[in-house]
Parts: structure tokens; sequence; C-alpha cells
């Protein structure tokens, strides 16, 4: 193809639903019960065990579930919550929506451009009530750092879990460090149904929480009565996406591993290519989900060389801006400057990952690339 | 088919075409707001006859967009009925605005009019929201004409109306839920309308974070490159259900039919009883997309009287209580409200839709007579 639009011929994910995740939705489907069963409590009680945690709570989407998660960590009106800047803009417009202010914080380099938890250490103010870091790629930021200092702080940690959700650091499942943990299924995802969202907690009260501000605030009493405590919202996730998720998570495992192996093997590829630096380490992958195959570039290139592949027929995006830089954010807090975090944003750039990507593939894409960035 | 020994409390029947359409859409591996939501959003302008259409993720996300599209936002004041779905009140809490709940009218014409409304307006107030209770059409003409005197913006909730002739477009926004139980039910999902250009783009950023693309623009090849204009929400349909959404459509018209015509037989049934009375009058029914069967019984214990003596019959009902009972909207201004209150302890809302059938209906009214008997 040598146009720049219409549909690439190696996309930057590819969604495949099998045969059993369709019948799966359809006996949903044919059940008449859309919304509100017992399908979504089973894939709540199938993602605890996933986990390893007490209580996941199945939600419309993984913004909801940030929203949810600050607000039961007390987030209000006044209070400032820390989050990293190189990440998708719910990690902090879900503390605006909380009256709050977002404080954004440094990642640790282009080579691993995690939340650095110096820098996180730095920002704490007395107005701080938490912080909340993203597991950026799937790959393990240091959850296990973050949540010592948010203990020894008394700050409530929130992991925005959304590209791991079959991820571990130290033999610990990521999402399970802090507070609560906030999982993404939107289409792009490792674990995608189109849209939803999670939220796992070992706490009970949080979970209660969860529960019942996902559904307008109602709560039962023991004789059955109704009540509507505090300001809930409709967060539920519906009986088909819970059926779907379900069904698709029999899989996860095995993608992420061959995730893992495409990584692995990119990695290997453009080991020694110059102009393109790929972070994190070959140790790390074997423990992160894989979500996407960043690379970083020389500056000035990012956008060039994504029209040169394009032109190649292969899709690529743009991970993440700095979300400091957007006009949302520049307007409220104009003198944010996080120079490590717009180098990485400036020059990322996300190669095509999927499960049944193939080696003919991935060769495509490295040597579209390798020519790209020579040119 | 023999007769039913428990009916159930909403519709939860679906057919072949619907699977087909949801299994078709995954199969096409693309979920995320794309061209099905698209052809939704433009059968659904053309059905209510708004100018914008704007598929969402539930009805209470829609109220929310709405009311901020309107300029609502936290310190705020907007009016609600009294008697209204929790989200009414839930939508503009979750602004940082505070829901001043109005009284109704009387406990068997259940809307707030103007003379309700108006005293309920502050300083403070931005906008009134216009509930459509149970399907039924407030007067909006008169609350719209009572907003544009007082510069307010007015809302429709028509989370229970869709298929009701002019709902969602007297307002200069309306929000439609196609939650289980509503005319178009789909799990979860809503849609909000809007007259102007200016609301809807608001809407239209709002729900999916205020980004000035969307994931499908920029598979299809444009700039990767994206803005973020405010602090938006994920409040976005995804096209497995607008797939349903889509074909369930095509069963709407017949839908609210059934419906209107089982609430007539019904009222027909009951008329001229003195031990229960129909709420809403036969004007209101005939403009209505009934969402449920309304009765009124002479006080609030034996409402609870029959509503247990129905159950025990095989036919579940619903109550619907005041805002102001809920510990949450406990304190909100808004003055007395005693018809609200009264039709809150006096109201038993039985099932209606039309997989109820002839045969369903018949079961329903032989157990409420024999209720009513039981109820003394």
């Amino acid at each position: 193809m040598s146009s720049g639009t219409g549909n690439p011929s190696i996309p930057l994910f590819d969604l495949r639903i099998e045969d059993d995740d369709l019948a799966a939705v359809a006996e949903t489907i044919r059940s008449g019960r859309l919304a509100l069963g017992e399908r979504t409590e089973r894939f709540e009680q199938a993602f605890a065990a996933h986990l390893g945690a007490r209580h996941a709570i199945a939600l419309s989407s993984c913004t909801a579930a940030l929203h949810l998660a600050y607000l039961a960590a007390g987030v209000g009106p006044g209070d400032e919550v820390i989050v990293p800047s190189y990440t998708m803009a719910a990690t902090a417009s879900a503390v605006l929506q909380c009256g709050a202010t977002p404080v954004f914080a440094e990642i640790v380099g282009r080579e691993r451009p995690s939340l650095d938890p110096d820098d996180v250490a730095r920002r704490i103010t007395e107005r701080t009530k938490a912080v909340a870091v993203v597991h950026f790629a799937g790959y393990a930021a240091a959850a296990d750092r973050l949540a010592a200092l948010c203990d020894e702080r008394g700050l409530a940690l929130i992991e925005d879990a959304a590209h791991a959700p079959d991820a571990s650091l130290g033999g610990r499942a990521l999402g399970t460090f802090g507070l609560a943990g906030a999982f993404s299924f939107f289409s792009n995802k490792v674990l995608s149904a189109g849209e939803g969202g999670l939220l796992c907690t070992d706490d009970d009260d949080v979970a209660a929480f969860a529960r019942s501000r996902r559904s307008l605030g109602v709560v039962r009493g023991a004789d059955g009565s109704r009540d509507v405590e505090g300001v809930g919202f409709n967060y539920r996730m519906d009986e088909p996406h819970a059926a779907l998720l379900l069904s698709r998570m029999r899989r996860l495992r095995a993608d992420v591993e061959r995730r893992r192996e495409l990584t692995l093997r990119y990695r290997e590829l453009l080991a020694g290519l110059d102009g393109v630096l790929v972070p994190y380490d070959d140790a790390d992958v074997a423990t992160c989900s894989a979500y996407v195959m960043p690379v970083m570039l020389e500056e000035d290139r990012q956008v060039e060389v994504s029209r040169r592949l394009r032109e190649q027929g292969i899709q690529t995006s743009i991970l993440y801006a700095a979300v400091h830089g957007f006009t949302a954010y520049r307007e409220r807090f104009p003198d944010v400057s996080l120079p490590r975090t717009e180098h990485a944003a400036r020059t990322e750039l996300t190669l095509p990952l999927f499960p049944t990507m193939t080696e003919a593939e991935q060769d495509r894409v490295v040597g579209a690339l390798a020519e790209a960035v020579a040119a | 088919m023999s007769a039913p020994t428990r009916i159930s409390l909403v519709d939860e029947t679906s057919c072949e075409a619907d699977v087909e359409a949801v299994l078709d859409c995954l199969r096409s591996g693309w979920l995320t707001m794309g061209p099905r939501t698209q052809a939704l959003e433009q059968r659904l302008g053309e059905l209510t006859g708004a100018a914008h259409a704007l598929a969402v993720s539930s009805g209470t996300a829609g109220l929310q967009l709405a009311l901020q599209a309107a300029g609502v936002g936290r310190g705020d004041e907007v009016v609600v009925p009294a008697l209204a779905p929790v989200s009414a009140a839930a939508a503009v809490a979750a602004l940082g605005a505070v829901p001043v709940l109005c009284d109704v009218a009387d406990p068997l014409a259940p809307h707030a009019g103007p003379k309700q409304v108006e005293p309920a307006i502050g300083p403070r107030t931005r906008a009134i929201v216009a509930v459509h209770l149970h399907g039924h059409l407030a007067d909006a003409a008169a609350l719209r004409e009572l907003a544009d005197a007082r510069g307010l913006v007015l809302v429709e909730d028509c989370s229970s109306a869709l298929g009701a002739p002019g709902a969602g477009v007297a307002g200069a926004l309306g929000v439609f839920s196609f939650a289980a139980g509503r005319q178009l039910a789909i799990g979860e999902g809503g849609l909000v309308v809007a007259a102007d250009e200016s609301h809807a783009a608001r809407v239209r950023s709002l729900r999916s974070h205020a980004m000035t693309s969307g994931t499908w623009d920029r598979h299809r090849g444009h700039d990767p490159r994206y803005d973020v204009v405010d602090a938006g929400y994920n409040f976005r349909l995804d096209e497995p259900r607008a797939a349903l959404a889509l074909t369930r459509l095509e069963r709407l018209a017949g839908e609210v039919d059934g419906r209107r015509a089982l609430l007539a037989r019904a009222r027909e049934r009951l008329r001229g009883r003195d031990d229960v009375a129909l709420v809403f009058n036969a004007l209101s029914v005939e403009a209505a997309s009934p969402a449920a069967l309304p009765l009124a019984l002479p006080d609030g214990a034996r409402r609870d009287r029959f509503a247990a003596a129905l159950d025990e019959l095989g036919v579940p009902s619903e109550t619907l209580p005041a805002l102001h009972a809920f510990s949450a909207y406990r304190e909100v201004p808004g003055g007395a409200r005693p018809q609200a209150e009264a039709a809150a302890a006096r109201t038993c809302l039985l099932p209606l839709y039309a997989a109820l059938g002839d045969d369903g209906m018949g079961f329903l009214l032989d157990a409420v007579e024999q209720a009513l008997t039981r109820t003394g």
C-alpha cells in the first residue's frame, strides 16, 4: 500500500475474538439477562483469583476504576494526588473529577519510562493524599518502593494497571501493591472487550465502597431495604462484557507469553540499531504483560518515521504525549516542567505487537524501521 | 403456551437477530466507538427528531454530560423533581452541584410543573431537569418557557421515555437510557440529544476524555497526535452494544405499541374501583411510551400489603421512593414535598412490556384483583 490512509496491512493491534468467546456472548444474550447478573460475579471471582486479590469489582472503564479508587482513598477538593505525566490522561483527569489537584512527577528516564519514586518523594506536601503509579506498557514500575514510601508517609498508593493484567514484581501481581489497582479492558488492551474496567483491592471497606458507588450509591440492608449513601455513578459492567472477558481470560496467560516472546525477538532484532533505543531490560520482559512495543527515536524523528512506516503499510502510534503538555492541563498548571517525560514523549514510537503477529510481519516492521531511521 | 405462574419484572426475552448482530460485530474485531455507533446515533437522531444524538455509556452518564454541557458546575444548583430516578440527583451531585428537590403536582399526576419548579429556583440555579416519569411526558414546553424566562437551561430526563413523541426535544438537551427494563434495553447504555451544536460538541468531547481525535480516526490513518482540551471521562458506548441497540431499534415501535395496548387494557379493567387509582390520565397515556403500570393505593400501609400479596401471586413490583428519603439526599434544599411523599408511599409499579402479551397481562390483572381483595 502506498497511500497514507486506509486500513494498514500490519496494524498496531489486532483483536481476534475466538469461537468460544462468541459462544459465551451468544449464550448470555439468549439468557435475556444483560445486566447485574451472575456472569459479572463469576468474572470478578476469576479475576480476583488470577491476581491473588481479595476483591475485584467489574466496572464500565479503567477511568471509572481510577475515579472510585481515588474517592475510596478519601481524595476530595483541596487534596493533591501525585501522578506521572507520562500516561493516558485519565490517570490525571480522574483526580480533577474528584475536585482535587494532580501533581505531576517525573519518570526515571527514556530507558525506563516508569514513575521515579525519588521524584515522587520530593513532591509530597501536607496536602498530598495519594500517589498513582502507572505500569507503563505493562512493565512493572517500582510499586514496592512506592508502597513503602506511601506507608511511611500515610498516603494511599493507587496502581493504574491498565496495561498490566498479567504482570508481576517480585512474584506479586501488579495492581495488588497499594490500596487499589485499576485495570482496563479497552479494545486495544491485553485483555479486551471493547469497553470495560475493574478495581481490585484487599480492603473490605474499599470493595464495599466501590460496589455501592458503581451503582448510584445504592446499599442494601440485611432486611432487603434500599438506601442511597453518598454520590454514586453508573459505572456498571454489563453481562455480555463480563461473559466475553471470562471467556477470553482463559487465553490471557498464553497471549501474554506470546507477547513476551515477540518482545524478546524485537529486542534481539533491534539491538545495535543506530537511532533506536529500546526501553527496559530483557530481564523485565519475563514478568511484564508486554502490552505494546515502545522504542525511543532521535529528536525530531517521531512523526516522520511514523509516516514512513505508514507508507510501508505499517501502523504505529505515539503511546503517550506528556499529560502536562495538553491544553487542559497547561491552562490549569502552566508551570510544570518535566524534561525526562517530555524527552520520552517526543521521541517514542509504538510498534505493532499482538499475539497473532507472525515473525515475517515482525521482520518487515524491523526492516522498515531500520530503513526509516537511516533515511 | 401454558398460563404463566410468575412473570418477570422486566422483559428478558431475546431473539436470534440480537445474537447475530452482536456476534457479527465481535467477528469484525472492531469493538470501540466506530461505524455501528455512528449508525445508531444517526437512527436515534431521526427517531427523536433531535439535531444531534450522541451514544453514551449510560443514562446517568448522559445526564452528567448534558448538565455539564449546560454549564452546571461546582456550587451550582439544579432543580430536580423529588420523585425521580436516583440517577437524576446523582448526575447533579457528581458535578459538585446541589440538586434542589421540588414537589410534584399530585400523586395521580406525579410530574413537577412550573408551579412546583419555580419556588425552587434561586440565585445559584443553572438548570432544570424535567423528568418524564415512567415514560409519561411532563409538560416540557411549559418548563422550557419558565427556564427561558429565568435564563436557565432545561434538560429532559427521558430515561424511561424512548418512543414517546417529542421526548427530549423541548429542552436544550435530553437524555435516554438503554438499561434493563427500558423500551430499548441493551444491558447498559444511554443517549444524549441536543438541539444546539455547541452543546453536542461539548458532550461529544467530554464523553471521550476531551481528546481531539479517537482511536478510530487514528486507525484510519489520521495524525497520531492529539490534544486533550478539558477534564473529560470515559462515557463511551462500544460497538457490541451499538450493534445490539441497532437491531433492537427495529422492534421499538412494536414494543411501544404493545406497551400502550396492554396499559390501555389494564386501565380499562381497573377503572372505577375505589380501592385503587390509576396514575396519570388518559390523555397522558396516549402520548406516553409507558415504562410501567403505576397504581396508587389509598395509603402507604395498603400499598405495602398489596405489593406483598401481588408478589405471592407471582407478580413482582417496584416502588419509587422520593429522593429525599435516601440518606445521600436527605439534607438537600427544596422545601416541603407532600405530594411527592404521598406518591412515593402510595404507588406500586407493576411490570409492563410487550412480551407480557395478553396472557401475561391477563395473569397480572387477575393477580391485581385478588391482591386488592386480600389487601382490604
